[in-house]
């Protein structure tokens, strides 16, 4: 396995790390306001935040498809400066190749990887396997409902061995029911391989079930709200006490920014009472 | 990469036989009621037959055409302009289409003279083709190269443009470091279906061309036959050249059809 090269998770750092647009009348936008966070190797962090937070905008940067305005972001020493084959992402729409078939879609990277042909196969129908799909291989994308191409684009990302994994709101498109298989799949798959992650969600269940840290994000402009860290054993049972507890917690964090930005739009600045 | 592409091979012999067949039968409907007219107005309205002969005569002047061989060289040398001119057509359109499809900055210094000679029929360029290189091959290939250039480019610029800006972030996420790699292992398979289409439409408005070019600048080809057969009165000849022209256009249009369904991802 080692052909793939090491795949240790790796931790990330940022320092300060922000980003501000111009807009075409000459004003400045800030999408983000500087961040720091230390994520340790192998471990879970669910960003949380009401749309326009910059959190697409956070791990486009960390993923290196975007460069920050100020401030780093470091993967183990090495500072993330473009795209590399050693920091995967998973996308919301899927982002299969609708040209190759779902074996050729996990072979992607790792023919770019320079794997020969033979191990490619090898690894690639592993990969399929540990997400239940080594019978689908053949099949093009068009011909797999939403859950199963994620399920393909998740193989695709872990088979390259990354040492670090982003996830942008991965499970956002999917119905409740298939969202839910997937979180359990994931986990169990984040469980064997250990891999640093960084999961975006706007679901604040989702964001509890997965995390072991949860990262709060306020928007207009977005910065770190609060840092929650859950303790909870997995799997987690969302209609627990605990559960609940930790539920109430972010959603009274979330509703205070809600507020302001629903005020700011000149909207009630009256919360929700009770959520969900 | 061609692995890659789906097969149409999986299909028992016998079924893709019958499926071409049931293909061919509105051919073959269209036919025989283009023949029941003419022959209904050769019947009712008895023209001279240097206006209009008759299904029958036409067939058997088509049959001798063929055995002289007069036929088949006409044919042959129209189809071979087309061929040549259309391939260099490629080989300038496609290139060019995939850097005005994903530079901006270029596609907005070449797109008005793009715009600007666009409009100009192909056929306009005929005068000019004759002026610059007489009637020898080079005026053809000219012309054809006018007429297959704009379908090839438009279609291969909309292809590069119009790819899933996720697809691009996927390859350079997935080990996509160079533009050339990007460009080999997304931009180009994703853009190729398009492109294939504008091969095709290009084929087809390269072939009507040439033909107008050859009546009027020829001494060879199916245009030729044409406006030679209309000269000397041999409406005959002039309905063979027709025929052929209509039934190497399909025949052609058939092998693209095949060569799409073969490598286009977007066919079902």
């Amino acid at each position: 396995m080692n052909i793939v090269g090491s795949g240790a998770a790796k931790p990330l750092s940022l320092r300060g790390l922000a980003k501000s647009y111009a807009t075409a009348d000459g004003r400045n936008i800030e999408a983000l306001l500087p961040v720091d966070l230390d994520i340790a190797p192998g471990e879970f962090l669910v960003v949380v935040g009401p749309s326009g937070c910059g959190k697409s905008t956070l791990l486009n940067i960390l993923a290196g498809l975007a460069a920050p305005s100020q401030g780093e972001a470091r993967v183990g020493d090495v500072l993330v400066r473009g795209p590399d084959i050693d920091r995967g992402m998973v996308f919301q729409d899927y982002a299969l190749f609708p040209w190759l078939n779902v074996v050729g879609n996990v072979e992607f990277g790792l023919e770019r990887k320079g794997v020969p042909r033979r191990d490619r196969r090898e690894i690639a129908m592993r990969y399929l396997a540990m997400v239940g799909l080594a019978e689908f291989a053949e099949k093009r994308p068009r011909e797999l409902s939403g859950g199963m191409k994620q399920r393909v684009a998740i193989a695709r990302t872990f088979a390259t061995e990354p040492s670090i994994i982003f996830m942008d709101e991965p499970f956002g498109a999917l119905d409740a029911l298939t969202r839910r298989h997937l979180q359990h799949q994931l986990l169990r798959i984040w469980q064997q391989h250990r891999k640093t992650v960084v999961f975006i969600t706007h679901s604040v269940v989702e964001a509890i079930y997965l995390a072991d840290r949860i990262v709060l994000m306020t928007a207009r402009p977005g910065r770190i709200k609060s840092v929650i860290r859950i303790e909870l054993p997995h799997p987690r049972d969302p209609t627990s006490d605990e559960f609940r507890l930790i539920e109430r917690q972010v959603y009274s964090d979330l509703d205070e920014e809600l507020a302001k930005s629903f005020h700011m739009e000149g909207h009630d600045s009256a919360g929700p009472a009770a959520m969900p | 990469m061609i692995d890659s592409f789906a097969s149409a091979g999986d299909k028992p012999s016998w079924v893709v036989v019958f499926r071409s067949a049931t293909r061919l039968m509105p051919y073959l409907y269209a036919a025989v009621g283009v023949i029941a007219v003419w022959w209904a107005v050769v019947l009712i309205l008895k023209p001279h037959m240097s206006l209009l002969p008759s299904p029958l005569l036409t067939a058997q002047t088509f049959v001798q055409l063929v055995k002289s061989g007069e036929l088949p060289t006409d044919a042959a040398y129209s189809v071979s302009r087309v061929v040549v001119a259309w391939l260099l057509s490629a080989i300038v359109a496609v290139p060019l289409g995939f850097a005005m499809g994903r530079w901006p900055k270029f596609e907005r210094v070449i797109d008005p003279v793009v715009e600007l000679f666009r409009p100009i029929s192909p056929l306009a360029w005929i005068p000019l083709a004759i002026l610059w290189f007489g009637i020898d091959e080079g005026g053809k290939i000219f012309v054809i190269f006018i007429g297959t250039f704009f379908p090839i480019l438009l279609n291969t610029v909309a292809g590069a443009k119009n790819i899933d800006p996720v697809l691009i972030r996927a390859g350079r996420i997935l080990g996509c470091a160079s533009d050339a790699s990007l460009f080999r292992k997304v931009v180009l398979p994703a853009a190729l279906p398009q492109v294939i289409v504008g091969l095709r439409v290009s084929f087809g408005t390269g072939w009507a061309a040439i033909i107008a070019a050859e009546l009027v600048a020829a001494r060879s080809g199916l245009g030729y036959l044409i406006s030679n057969g209309m000269e000397v009165l041999r409406s005959d000849y002039v309905l063979v050249g027709m025929v052929t022209i209509g039934v190497v256009g399909v025949l052609f249009d058939a092998v693209f059809r095949w060569v799409d369904s073969r490598y286009n991802w977007m066919a079902e």
